[in-house]
């Protein structure tokens, strides 16, 4: 058989080894995304959401990959309640975008469920590189009053508090830091989905402070 | 005494790399042709499962695209038309029928999903009859709604953690900014149901403004009776079009033979590249000894003697392949569902990749035939090796 052929053979293994990995990646991917929160229309909500990025990484991390019971634990007692449900538990996938402008990194978008009124909400924060919320989005919220809480200026209140901010945030009595005690409940009646809102945004930002701050 | 076969698998042994290069052509292309296979039985079955678990074996909406509406269906969407309730009630005093089951799917925009907004779909359903239509619908927490007409949901498995509802939590109907208890929480089924939110059927038809109307109704007919005749009966009803389940999965499977003619002939390429790996491999094998065949030939070896070694080879070669082919195809069935899944339009729920003892056989059968077929010239060519002309060969070499 002429040398060409042989290698026109060759080539083609490699190719059918190369699809074999790509069906194990993308399934990968696939399993993962099934339960995590993510941005509905990455590209279009980064591009919103961080005007000045050119583009952005995504990172998938959860709890157990990056500590197990012991970081679970920690979360738990940093954040003043237990995890429960389904989107709570060691395994959830949280996917953290790193935000890039020209190649340089600028800041990270991290999304997580929370429990709410009448069905999950989903926060999401906008942090620049030393953890400031820099903007708050609620991509989801099942309320008669679900538009005063996703209005841009209920998530403008948001804007410069840091997990420090956030840390004596009680998340079961509601006490607060002055700086989180100033953030005001546009709709008194939907008091659950506010108290809501404010412990997805704590663990939110005790997950980013875990997952990257801390390490970096 | 060394049998032939430790001398082939010794031979083999000799240029490991290019015997390792062609194993892998073989086991790749098993690997195509189990998964396809396995693929061709395994969405039959598991579209089967998904029109089986419906409960019944037609569907009768209003005029329209009776395909258009009878896919929505399994996807969960919802219906646009709508008939009367007393319809069900003429088709059910019909002695083919085993029981008529009322559904009202409706929808709403719920401008709070995202930046633009998204659907959220309820099924009104009466508690009693559906019941009995999915008894296999197991309750994970809760039960069915109180009454006909309270503001009770039950929810799929899906729904209900998408929307983290627990068994006496509220959901609220957007747009519409009406309450539901949740009363009942399903066990995950692999089905549409598992993303669907249960609402009674007198309850959603007031939210609607829809009294005494339904999107579809479900029929389930009597052991023995003809499903094709009652359908021409059915016909006759004005207005209405009947939707043979049958009939959609013909037209699904039809839509995907297309696209299984398509991957057959990528497979059927991969089998004739596996095909010529294996016949340049030995017909390598055989260039290399074709001095070693003419000395085997003069201490008494039959031209007979030298195609059964040669063709052995092939045998090692193509087993070893199939077999390592067949696990990969069985490991990776999951993933491949999973592929498969991803780039489908629609899929059904459940193993879309069935890989059997008998598809096993089958294939590895195929594999060998091929393979030994492959063997033939190159054993034929070495069988024919004149003893004279391989010796005095080494002066040229």
């Amino acid at each position: 058989m002429p040398i060409s052929t042989k290698k026109w053979i060759r080539s083609a293994i490699c190719t059918e080894i190369f699809l074999m990995l790509l069906f194990v990646l993308i399934g990968h991917r696939g399993a993962w995304g099934a339960v995590g929160c993510d941005l509905n229309d990455p590209d279009r909500d980064v591009a919103r959401l961080f005007p000045e990025s050119t583009g952005y990484k995504t990172h998938y991390v959860s709890v157990d990959r990056k500590g197990g019971q012991p970081l679970l634990t920690k979360i738990e007692t940093r954040l003043g309640d237990k995890f429960h449900g389904i989107y709570e538990t060691i395994d959830v996938p949280y996917t953290i975008y790193e935000i890039f402008a020209n190649k340089k990194g600028i800041g990270y978008i991290h999304g997580v469920n929370q429990k709410g009124q009448f069905g999950g909400i989903q926060v999401f924060v906008v942090l620049d590189l030393e953890g400031r919320i820099r903007g708050f989005y609620i991509q989801k919220m099942t309320s008669r009053y679900a538009g005063k809480l996703r209005d841009a200026n209920f998530g403008k209140q948001f804007i410069g508090l840091t997990i420090k901010d956030f840390d004596l945030y009680d998340v079961i009595s509601g006490k607060a830091s002055a700086k989180v005690e100033a953030i005001k409940n546009p709709v008194p009646e939907a008091e659950t989905d506010f108290r809501a809102a404010l412990r997805a945004t704590k663990k939110n930002l005790i997950l980013m402070d875990e997952f990257v701050y801390s390490a970096q | 005494m060394i049998t032939k076969f430790q001398v082939a698998y010794k031979n083999l042994q000799r240029k490991r790399t290019r015997s390792l290069l062609t194993l892998v052509g073989i086991a790749l292309s098993a690997w195509v042709l189990v998964s396809l296979l396995g693929f061709n039985q395994g969405y039959e079955k598991a579209l089967n499962q998904d029109i089986d678990n419906m409960g019944f074996e037609l569907m009768i909406m209003a005029k329209g695209c009776p395909y258009e509406a009878a896919t929505l269906m399994l996807k969960g969407g919802t219906g646009l038309k709508y008939i009367g309730e007393s319809i069900m009630e003429d088709i059910a005093k019909e002695p083919e029928v085993d029981k008529a089951f009322p559904m009202l799917m409706s929808a709403v925009f719920d401008p709070n999903k995202g930046q633009s907004g998204g659907i959220a779909g309820y099924f009104g359903v009466d508690a009693k009859s559906f019941s009995e239509l999915k008894p296999s619908l197991k309750f994970r927490q809760g039960k069915w709604f109180t009454s006909t007409d309270t503001y009770e949901a039950v929810m799929g498995y899906e729904a209900a953690e998408l929307e983290q509802r627990e068994v006496g939590d509220m959901i609220l109907m957007p747009e519409k900014n009406v309450e539901f208890k949740v009363v009942g929480i399903l066990e995950r089924t692999g089905t549409q149901d598992d993303g669907t939110i249960f609402v009674p059927l007198k309850t959603l038809q007031k939210i609607f403004n829809r009294p005494n109307e339904l999107t579809t109704i479900g029929i389930k007919l009597k052991k023995g009776v003809d499903s094709a005749r009652f359908e021409e009966k059915l016909y006759k009803l004005p207005d209405v079009q009947v939707v043979s389940l049958a009939q959609v999965k013909d037209t699904i499977m039809k839509l995907i033979s297309t696209a299984k003619v398509m991957v057959l002939s990528i497979a059927s390429i991969a089998i004739l590249i596996a095909m010529v790996g294996v016949i340049n491999t030995i017909l390598m094998s055989v260039h290399e000894r074709f001095q070693e065949i003419g000395i085997l030939k003069t201490i008494g070896a039959m031209p007979w003697d030298i195609f059964k070694l040669i063709w052995i080879e092939t045998l090692i070669l193509c087993a070893i392949g199939g077999i390592l082919g067949i696990g990969l195809a069985l490991i990776l069935s999951k993933v491949t569902g999973i592929l498969i899944r991803y780039v489908m339009p629609y899929a059904p729920s459940g193993g879309l990749v069935l890989i059997d003892l008998r598809l096993v056989l089958v294939t590895m059968a195929a594999i060998l035939c091929i393979g030994l077929l492959s063997g033939l010239y190159p054993a034929w060519k070495a069988g024919r090796i004149r003893p004279l002309e391989a010796i005095r060969s080494e002066v040229a070499r």
